[in-house]
């Protein structure tokens, strides 16, 4: 009753939340009806609620190939290798941003570094194919007027995540960057003044002001990226890789896969089973790490 | 005593700290320019190269700098109407959906923040939990073909982004952040709710819905994914699935097979990229500032 009575009294409030509400609803809540397929053998004619219920023999499927392991782990060790690049170059920038005294260079620096986080994926792989390609590409290019062998990196798997660690710094330490020089300029002077005044030099206002105040902000977004970190980044990989099957072994991800097994299988039941596979790992992610962090820094923990 | 061993060690700290000083700016100041040399380069291989012509791309590859210059890629990439159809349909849906995004997603967020709202923390879980447990590809596939018919319309590209749960927390950190009183005279003085916000409040986060309005409309944009999933009819495809198309080289043909002559693979994915990051690029010193800014609101709610 307290509910109907409180929404009635701000009908007028409530009423504005109308739209959000009804996308929200739609377009994340209701798909989450797809998740039964991953225990039904989908049939077309018959849709989600038809089709008949086969217990869990889609996951017999997909745990019995041992593909899951393999995508699981170059979900996690390539979204490992990522937020480590990522968070570790981007903490570099911002605190050597900081130390630019010059405020027009400083300007111009932060425009530069930002303008990869403008650009599609896709944009993003022409440009990788314009350095990497096997006989057009600069860097051949280059090896071969040293007189070295060319390297045909598009068939060279190992190599991947190393590369895409790079694409994805590239791409994002400097949108992160600008989060954490933000936090940056919100220390207060007064802690660098007084350090001054005893004599601190500036590695030592770096190393014993900055970055300790940095460490909230941090962690933040690492425990964002832990969260997701069985989430592959799709539109990265599927840009940049496509469907090249010789670089799956080291760059195939549980996102790539779910998806070839919908639009190139056009099997939607395992397709649910990898996803619902992939959502509760990614619960059980977060509830582990938030518990973690809140025995650790209460004041960092994300609930 | 220790007074003076202070001073006694002054000089020659003095002493060293220029050099120590003047040794860290310099490895500030060079891997800084470094970093931001490589995230120009790429930029300018492909700008650069976009306007060599076919048969240097073939012979030397890329190139810093090409070793013939032409137009023939453009001029190839413009001669039928596919580019214009698909700059069209980016065009509609970055505008339809960062106009409605802006709305939708101010309107949310204000209940959200709104602090006689008893709910919002509940409304704020809501919002945050498809964030961390993936609603699905098959069942948001479903959705969109099966249930509401949209395969291969704009509803399609649009619709499912209209609510950025990142952007709606960037508009209720700065609503918070507005004093209360603001609310209270105008119940006062007999405003309902509906014109408090949009006759006092939108006006006053102008600032904030052109820098959530710049992300949305960078979201939709870029985006390929609703494209990839949705957008079979070629006269529908927004300017990334074209790209995409012509990056796999047999689509190009099929595409452009039309057109008559053979043409110029490499350098039409070129002028292609070119075409379609154009209008950031050109935009990008006036709009960059207000991203840093929205990231400067996020980063201080945190």
């Amino acid at each position: 009753m307290s509910l109907i009575r409180e929404i009635y009294k701000h009908r007028y409030i409530y009423s504005l939340a109308i739209p959000g509400l009804l996308i929200l609803f739609v377009f994340s809540y209701l798909p989450l009806a797809g998740h039964l397929l991953a225990f039904k053998r989908f049939e077309q004619a018959k849709g989600i609620w038809g089709s008949p219920w086969v217990g869990f023999e889609n996951f017999r499927f997909f745990f019995g190939n041992p593909d899951w392991i393999h995508i699981t782990w170059n979900t996690v060790y390539l979204n490992s290798f990522f937020l480590i690049a990522e968070i570790g170059i981007a903490t570099l920038l911002a605190l050597f941003l900081n130390e630019v005294r010059h405020a027009l260079f400083k300007r111009f620096l932060q425009s530069v570094v930002f303008l990869p986080y403008f650009i599609s994926w896709l944009v993003v792989s022409l440009m990788v194919f314009g350095i990497l390609g096997n006989t057009d590409g600069i860097v051949n290019h280059l090896l071969i007027k040293t007189g070295i062998d060319q390297v045909d990196w598009y068939q060279t798997p190992w190599i991947w995540p190393m590369i895409l660690t790079v694409i994805r710094a590239w791409k994002n330490a400097g949108y992160l960057s600008i989060i954490l020089l933000a936090a940056i300029t919100g220390i207060s002077g007064e802690y660098y003044e007084s350090a001054k005044i005893d004599g601190a030099t500036r590695l030592q206002q770096i190393t014993k002001i900055t970055l300790p105040l940095l460490r909230p902000t941090i962690i933040v977004l690492t425990l964002l990226g832990i969260g997701r970190i069985f989430y592959g980044d799709f539109g990265m990989i599927y840009a940049i890789i496509q469907d090249n099957g010789v670089l799956f072994s080291s760059t195939d991800v549980i996102d790539t896969y779910s998806y070839r097994a919908l639009r190139q299988l056009g099997d939607f039941s395992m397709s649910s089973a990898i996803v619902l596979y992939q959502s509760m790992m990614g619960l059980v992610t977060i509830l582990i790490f938030n518990t973690i962090v809140r025995k650790i820094d209460k004041d960092s923990r994300l609930f | 005593m220790e007074k003076n061993l202070k001073i006694a060690s002054s000089p020659t700290a003095r002493n060293e700290k220029p050099f120590l000083e003047h040794f860290l700016s310099f490895i500030i100041y060079s891997v800084l320019l470094l970093f931001a040399i490589a995230c120009l380069l790429p930029f300018w291989i492909v700008f650069i190269d976009s306007f060599a012509t076919e048969s240097s791309l073939i012979q030397d590859g890329f190139q810093l700098w090409p070793s013939h210059f032409g137009l023939e890629a453009y001029r190839y990439l413009f001669m039928g109407n596919q580019v214009l159809s698909s700059y069209g349909v980016t065009l509609i849906v970055t505008g339809v959906g960062t106009v409605v995004a802006l709305w939708v997603t101010a309107t949310f967020a204000y209940v959200l923040a709104h602090p006689k709202i008893k709910y919002n923390n509940l409304l704020s879980m809501m919002t945050y939990i498809p964030m961390v447990f993936g609603t699905g590809l098959v069942g948001f596939y479903l959705l969109i073909v099966n249930w509401l018919h949209l395969k291969d319309t704009f509803w399609a590209l649009i619709l499912p982004y209209l609510v950025n749960p990142f952007l709606a927390f960037i508009f209720v950190s700065f609503y918070r952040s507005l004093p209360y009183e603001i609310n209270e005279s105008a119940t006062v003085d007999g405003a309902n709710e509906w014109r408090i916000f949009f006759q006092i409040v939108r006006p006053i986060v102008t600032p904030v819905m052109v820098t959530v309005g710049l992300f949305y409309a960078l979201q939709y944009w870029n985006d390929w994914w609703l494209g990839l999933l949705f957008i079979d009819n070629s006269d529908l495809y927004p300017l990334q699935i074209l790209l995409r198309q012509l990056l796999g080289s047999a689509d190009a043909l099929r595409l452009t097979a039309s057109y008559g002559i053979s043409p110029p693979s490499t350098g039409l994915k070129l002028a292609m990229v070119i075409v379609t990051i154009g209008p950031i690029i050109f935009a990008y010193p006036f709009i960059q500032k207000y991203f840093v800014k929205g990231l400067t609101i996020g980063a201080v709610k945190g």
